[in-house]
């Protein structure tokens, strides 16, 4: 029960996901990113190990495609997993097993997957791909938030024909540099969609004084004096 | 506006970070704070994310944490606003607050630990914390850093230029020794982030095992919604 829009930006190279769930603190698995290397983002009976795997075949030089067959190879419930693959020249792979359960599936595109299980329908899935693609011109983070909303208003998670709540968020997009240039979560809360915008929003108004505090930290004013209200 | 306390599990050699602070996010700067078998470290004050990986592959490469600390020094002409913490996996553990950190700001360094905050109420806190570890021996080590966090903010806590600041983000991440975290919690804006993270970390804790389970079991699995009401009727019959 989770829902992802992961994506290359065609402009920029970054990496991002955005990502929510009913389970908590889906964003404590970070491992997902690798900068310049690519993305793995896996759901549905995850394996940890999945996502460190894909990316060093990735560093190696695999395809996408190929790390997936790969994992089929080595895995007996393959059936039960659900995962997308993205390499730094925007192939794209995804993979949804039979064998999940519940509504599951995925839209593969030219620089992005959009995939979820224990949803309402495939309207949930067209519905992050509609969001995401709302404003190709917008920056990569904008884009993948417009994605989760664009799911949750299509009607989101459902399971034994009740809908169930996104509980988790998590939204993260790297740049070249080893540690990524947004991470924001939401581990817990019954509105995790409107939450994790309503922090990305505010992250935005102070992220430029954070950066010039690391870089110039002697110019800098006072973080309490920093008023960065909408 | 932050205080941290960073570890090494004595009995398990896990290493973790609990971070508390008014800054948003705080959580985002723990990326490649930790490595399994080698060590944990976090910059502050004035963050410095590069810090992250310098210290952790300087220990990697067989650096102690004193050598690690006077090349994190040389590497920056802005030392004197930053706060760091490192402590290695045989719990050597160093600091350093520069000058210019905004006080009250101090740390305190144990064995196997180091706790460090700046613009606190009172170095009481970092007290608290250094004192809520070393005596806290018995429960788990997610658990106790986290309660390493509640002393702190019970014995004060954050402090502005206009008076008492609340804890609007905070962090709670340990590694064993797997290459990813084995718990990650986090509050990224809310005011009393510590009291949320305790709730959060009260519902997160029992589902963890589950999910490593189905993951390896499929077949036998019973539906994510259904453990969750299960646990909810469990825990509504022990309160």
């Amino acid at each position: 029960m989770t829902y992802s829009i992961i994506a290359r930006c065609p402009r920029t190279g970054r990496f991002g996901v955005g990502t929510t769930t009913f389970s908590l603190a889906c964003g404590r698995r970070n491992e997902s990113l690798r900068p310049n290397v690519g993305i793995s983002k896996s759901q549905a009976f995850y394996l940890r190990r999945v996502d460190p795997f894909a990316l060093n075949m990735l560093a190696q030089g695999h395809t996408p495609a190929h790390i997936a067959k790969l994992l089929e190879d080595d895995d007996p419930d393959y059936e039960y997993r659900q995962f997308g693959i993205i390499d730094r020249e925007s192939n794209v792979f995804a993979h949804t097993g039979p064998k999940i359960g519940q509504w599951a599936g995925h839209q593969v595109g030219p620089y992005y997957a959009a995939y979820g299980n224990g949803l309402a329908g495939p309207e949930t899935v067209e519905g992050i791909v509609a969001g995401f693609m709302s404003d190709p011109d917008a920056p990569l983070e904008e884009r993948l938030m417009r994605g989760i909303e664009g799911g949750r208003d299509a009607g989101g998670q459902r399971f034994k024909g009740m809908h169930r709540p996104e509980r988790s968020g998590w939204l993260r997009v790297v740049d070249r540099l080893d540690w990524p240039q947004i991470d924001l979560r939401v581990d817990m809360h019954d509105k995790t969609v409107a939450e994790l915008r309503r922090i990305f929003e505010a992250f935005k108004r102070h992220d430029a004084y954070y950066q010039e505090l690391s870089r110039n930290p002697q110019n800098a004013k006072p973080e309490e004096e920093v008023t960065c209200e909408s | 506006m932050t205080y941290t306390i960073i570890a090494r599990c004595p009995r398990t050699g896990r290493l973790g970070i609990a971070t508390a602070s008014y800054t948003l996010a705080i959580g985002a700067y723990t990326d490649g704070a930790t490595r399994p078998n080698v060590g944990v470290t976090l910059t502050q004050g004035a963050p410095l994310p590069r810090n992250n990986r310098l210290a952790i592959n300087s220990l990697a490469q067989g650096c102690t944490p004193r050598l690690t600390l006077a090349a994190l020094e040389q590497n920056d002409e802005h030392f004197d606003y930053r706060q760091i913490a490192i402590v290695d996996r045989e719990g050597a553990a160093v600091a350093h607050t520069g000058a210019h950190v905004r006080k009250a700001s101090g740390q305190r360094i144990g064995s196997g630990f180091v706790a460090i905050g700046n613009m606190l109420a009172s170095e009481k806190v970092l007290d608290a914390m250094g004192a809520r570890v070393e005596s806290d021996t018995g429960s788990e080590f997610d658990d106790r850093l986290l309660s390493a966090l509640e002393a702190g903010r019970d014995a004060g806590g954050l402090k502005g230029s206009a008076g008492a600041l609340p804890e609007r983000s905070v962090a709670v991440v340990v590694w064993h020794n797997q290459d990813y975290s084995e718990i990650d919690l986090r509050v990224d804006f809310h005011d009393g982030a510590i009291a949320d993270l305790r709730r959060m970390y009260a519902d997160y804790k029992p589902t963890a095992e589950y999910y490593e389970e189905r993951a390896r079991h499929p077949r036998n699995a019973i539906p994510a919604m259904e453990f969750a009401d299960m646990l909810k009727k469990k825990q509504k019959g022990a309160s």
